[in-house]
């Protein structure tokens, strides 16, 4: 471990477009140095917790702080300057870039924001730094030989892994990947679990993990969240999830777990 | 027409501006309406409007028909088949990027324009009314009957739509197709049943306001173009989507250009006499910078596929291109006759006018249908300073620092809004520049033209031709070296990324706001050197030569230029502006013609695929891999899959 990493604090967090509550009075903690899952079914709100962590959209109330930083009220870059890292659940590539590129511009974006004229001059060392961290990040996520292919031309699964290289690239403390093994086949994933693994214990930085294979979720994380209707229903050891009825019901879409709703959020707050 | 002045008060003036507010209405109704169903906002709205009065014009005064005949076989030419091919059009461009819509309908706007001044020529034809005139007297106000059946038509119109949308299963599958057809015809709804219908609605609303504006300004394109315009402002106010609050946007437009002319018609002041006029192109801005974003809602952007990436070339391919194409400038006015050389001069102005646009466009992704705005601003701003005893070097650097402000404000809406409402701000802040400023004293003045002298430099005499010609060489040389280094700097990275995924450079911490401001400062601030180094051609600046629509001519050259970022813009230079020297294309017919060939060469490149436009994105194909979120929620059986 580097430096001291932080935790990301969800407290309470609501999301509503208009008359939608998408998110519902979420809270969760992701510490430093593990790999956090949160899962649900499709439209369970994962990614839009996400996004109100990110600050792509507005959290109606609740806060979201990284370490003891808030970062309430603050826009994408502010929160990505601070530290907080993101992939998507539709990928964000710079399409028309090559491999190498896009995963350089990742810290580049970070840099040219530290000082007014940071977009119109880039000093030697910044660069030599971002192409070190370059490097660094296509090798950790061995796509070195697609360093010159062209984004657009790669297959979904090359994508997923240009993109944590990434976000892994840049000086972020703490990441949150949206299904990241998306387009990936099992081999695939099965490596792209070591990989996080590696990278967690090398870095000490926390994740919080939005997936549907539950086969990397159970291997990689220690902590997961469960969501349903924008709600948070369970949290508990992986163990402990995988084996709770509730989760069963809201992934299988049985009648009755809406009854259970207060009762096991309740719990999760304890 | 609309309305018999009688009495010294704002009854007459009102009751104008709501027959003529009425018409706007319709029009803008149209118009929200194919936006709303396809996600392609029609820039050519207006042209469809013109080339319905000009059918109508033919039917009625050249082939003598009954005038309910000719409104009806107008209506069917224009509005029915006229619909179906643009039908034809917004289906091709369902998965293009915003550019290429913009593009598409430019170049329509463009071609029609040309082919309906080729025909009937550019001069106003007078228009006879063919409405019943006859007043009635209602409250002390005399309304003609004419304004009574416009008034009717619109109310009709608006209200039909509205319940249509609301009540009917065929309107709720209107709003539906242009975000997921292939579902809309899961539940046994035709989408390009509904596609048809949308269009053909719509352009019969362009068709019938046409017509009905015909008898009141004459039938002249540019004329018929420009006030169609205006139902752009109303349908800002109904903020492109919402129909009830677009009529009522037209009305409000009408009642307030009469009212706002009456009450300032005292004035002397150019500038105030002049608000009127232009109120809804300040409406439209006003919208454009105030209105929050997130009620500007972009449709059809759901199912958007990217602009295939530019092939990349090696240094040396460059290098020996370069200056084998550098040579061939500088021998030009060797080899050129003597007459033909202020018109390769003003293509080298225009080669730096497309770099600035290409910057924008195709570097970072932002619209811009404006660039003759900043032009101008540079051309007078260079007048001025010359006339002040600036160095003429000097001079030309203050008209491209003076451009660089605008392009900041440009850059307003560009931070709050992207895609076609960044198109639709840059296109009505063209206008309003030209309609409020070119006149004035900042600008060009009454006279209309300001005086540009060639400069002498280094103790050389170059208000010759040829003189002049190198003295553009060189500062367009500057202005590549310029353009590249912006390229392979931070910046230039930032702005491909911006142009790639905005989202994603904010997740990594770049202010994207920063960016943008830059990327039109520097647009700006070349444009602006272009307008001056086009002035310095013919010694004499004049208002003429910025005119909005070579903004748009501009945007729809260019987009079959490839996407080079300087290559291209010397071949649309070439094209827009050279091309004519050589003794083909001096053809009178050719020169009538040559908008309507760039108009279907620019709908040409956006709507084909195949011409390298528009690929299969990773996003696509992601998105065909994960088939629809909603039909994925009520699987059960997919839910097990991914727990177990």
């Amino acid at each position: 471990m580097n430096v001291a990493m932080p935790d990301l604090t969800v407290d309470r967090v609501t999301v509503r477009f208009g008359g939608l509550v998408a998110v519902d009075d979420v809270s969760l903690h992701a510490p430093a140095g593990t790999i956090t899952g949160l899962i649900g079914p499709n439209g369970a709100g994962k990614t839009t917790t996400f996004n109100a962590c990110t600050g792509l959209v507005s959290a109606s109330s609740g806060s979201v702080r990284l370490g003891e930083e808030s970062l309430n009220h603050r826009g994408p870059a502010t929160r990505a300057s601070r530290g907080l890292g993101r992939t998507f659940q539709r990928m964000e590539l710079f399409d028309s870039m090559t491999v190498k590129e896009n995963v350089a511009l990742g810290p580049e974006s970070l840099f040219s924001s530290r000082h007014p004229w940071g977009q119109l001059f880039s000093p030697r060392r910044e660069t030599r730094n971002i192409e070190e961290r370059a490097r660094a990040a296509m090798e950790l996520c061995e796509i070195a030989e697609l360093s010159r292919r062209i984004a657009g031309d790669l297959s979904t699964g090359q994508r997923r892994l240009v993109e944590l290289a990434r976000a892994v690239a840049s000086p972020f403390r703490f990441l949150l990947l949206d299904e990241p093994s998306s387009g990936l086949d099992v081999h695939e994933t099965e490596r792209f679990g070591e990989i996080l693994v590696a990278f967690v214990a090398e870095t000490g930085m926390g994740i919080l993990l939005v997936e549907h294979d539950m086969s990397l979720v159970s291997s990689v994380c220690s902590t997961i969240y469960v969501l349903d209707f924008g709600r948070l229903i369970f949290y508990g050891s992986t163990a402990e999830t995988l084996a709770s009825d509730v989760v069963q019901a809201a992934y299988l879409g049985s009648e009755g777990t809406g009854g259970d709703h207060a009762h096991v959020a309740g719990s999760a707050h304890a | 027409m609309w309305g018999v002045p009688s009495v010294n008060d704002l009854g007459p003036v009102i009751v104008t501006g709501i027959s003529d507010g009425a018409v706007y209405a319709i029009c803008a109704l149209g118009l929200v309406l194919t936006y709303k169903t396809s996600g392609v906002f029609n820039f050519a709205h207006g042209a469809v409007a013109a080339a319905s009065a000009y059918v109508f014009y033919q039917f009625r005064d050249r082939d003598h028909m009954p005038w309910g005949l000719a409104a009806v076989l107008a209506l069917l030419v224009v509005g029915v088949i006229g619909g179906l091919l643009l039908e034809r059009m917004s289906y091709a461009l369902a998965e293009a990027p915003t550019v290429m819509r913009v593009v598409a309908t430019v170049g329509l706007l463009v071609g029609l324009d040309s082919l309906l001044t080729a025909i009937y020529g550019a001069s106003t034809i007078a228009f006879k009314n063919f409405l019943p005139q006859s007043p009635t007297r209602v409250g002390g106000v005399n309304i003609a009957a004419s304004d009574f059946i416009t008034l009717a038509l619109a109310i009709v119109a608006t209200v039909g739509l509205y319940l249509f949308f609301k009540r009917s299963r065929l309107g709720v599958a209107m709003q539906a197709v242009v975000d997921d057809p292939d579902l809309l015809s899961m539940q046994g709804i035709s989408p390009v049943v509904v596609r048809r219908l949308a269009w053909t609605i719509g352009s019969c609303f362009a068709s019938v306001s046409g017509m009905l504006l015909a008898p009141e300004i004459g039938i002249n394109v540019s004329y018929l173009i420009l006030l169609i315009i205006v139902a752009y402002g109303a349908a800002a106010i109904g903020l492109f989507s919402n129909l009830p609050l677009t009529f009522a946007g037209g009305i409000i437009i009408g009642v307030g250009i009469n009212v706002l002319g009456q009450e300032l018609s005292g004035s002397h002041s150019i500038a105030i006499l002049s608000l009127a006029p232009n109120l809804p192109f300040l409406v439209l801005f006003a919208v454009m910078l105030f209105v929050p974003s997130r009620l500007l809602i972009e449709q059809g952007v759901r199912r958007v596929r990217r602009l295939r990436p530019m092939p990349t070339f090696k240094p040396q391919t460059v290098g020996v291109s370069m200056a084998g194409f550098a040579l061939l400038a500088i021998i030009v006015p060797l080899v050129a006759p003597a007459y033909d050389i202020n018109d390769y001069t003003a293509g080298l102005a225009f080669a730096v006018l497309f770099m600035s646009l290409a910057l924008l466009t195709w570097t970072s992704g932002q619209i811009s249908l404006c660039q003759m705005a900043f032009a101008a601003v540079g051309a007078s701003t260079f007048g001025h300073a010359l006339a002040a005893g600036f160095p003429w070097l000097l001079a030309l650097l203050v008209a491209g620092l003076i451009a660089m402000p605008m392009g900041a404000l440009v850059a307003i809406p560009a931070i709050r809004l992207s895609g076609i409402y960044l198109a639709i701000a840059t296109f009505g802040f063209g206008i309003l520049v030209e309609r409020l400023f070119f006149t004035s004293f900042l600008m060009f003045g009454n006279q209309y033209a300001i005086r540009t002298p060639r400069p002498h430099l280094l103790g050389l005499n170059l208000t010759g031709d040829k003189g002049y010609y190198y003295v553009t060489l060189s500062l367009t040389a500057l202005c590549c070296v310029l353009v590249l280094l912006v390229r392979r700097s931070r910046l230039g990275r930032l702005l491909r990324g911006l142009a790639d995924s905005p989202t994603a450079l904010a997740a990594h911490g770049a202010n994207t706001t920063i960016t943008r401001v830059f990327v039109f400062c520097i647009s700006a601030f070349l444009a602006g050197i272009g307008g001056a180094l086009l002035a310095g051609v013919t010694q004499s600046g004049s208002e003429a030569t910025y005119d909005f629509s070579v903004s748009l001519a501009m945007i729809a050259v260019l987009a079959f230029c490839w996407r080079l970022p300087i290559l291209s813009p010397f071949i649309a230079a070439f094209l827009y502006q050279v091309l004519q020297v050589y003794p083909f294309f001096r053809d009178a017919t050719v020169l009538k013609y040559d908008g309507v060939a760039f108009g279907i060469l620019a709908i040409g490149v956006a709507v084909w695929p195949g011409l390298g436009s528009i690929r299969s994105s990773g996003r696509a194909q992601e998105r065909d891999q994960r088939g629809s979120p909603v039909l994925a929620r009520s699987a059960p059986v997919h839910r097990e899959k991914v727990l177990t």
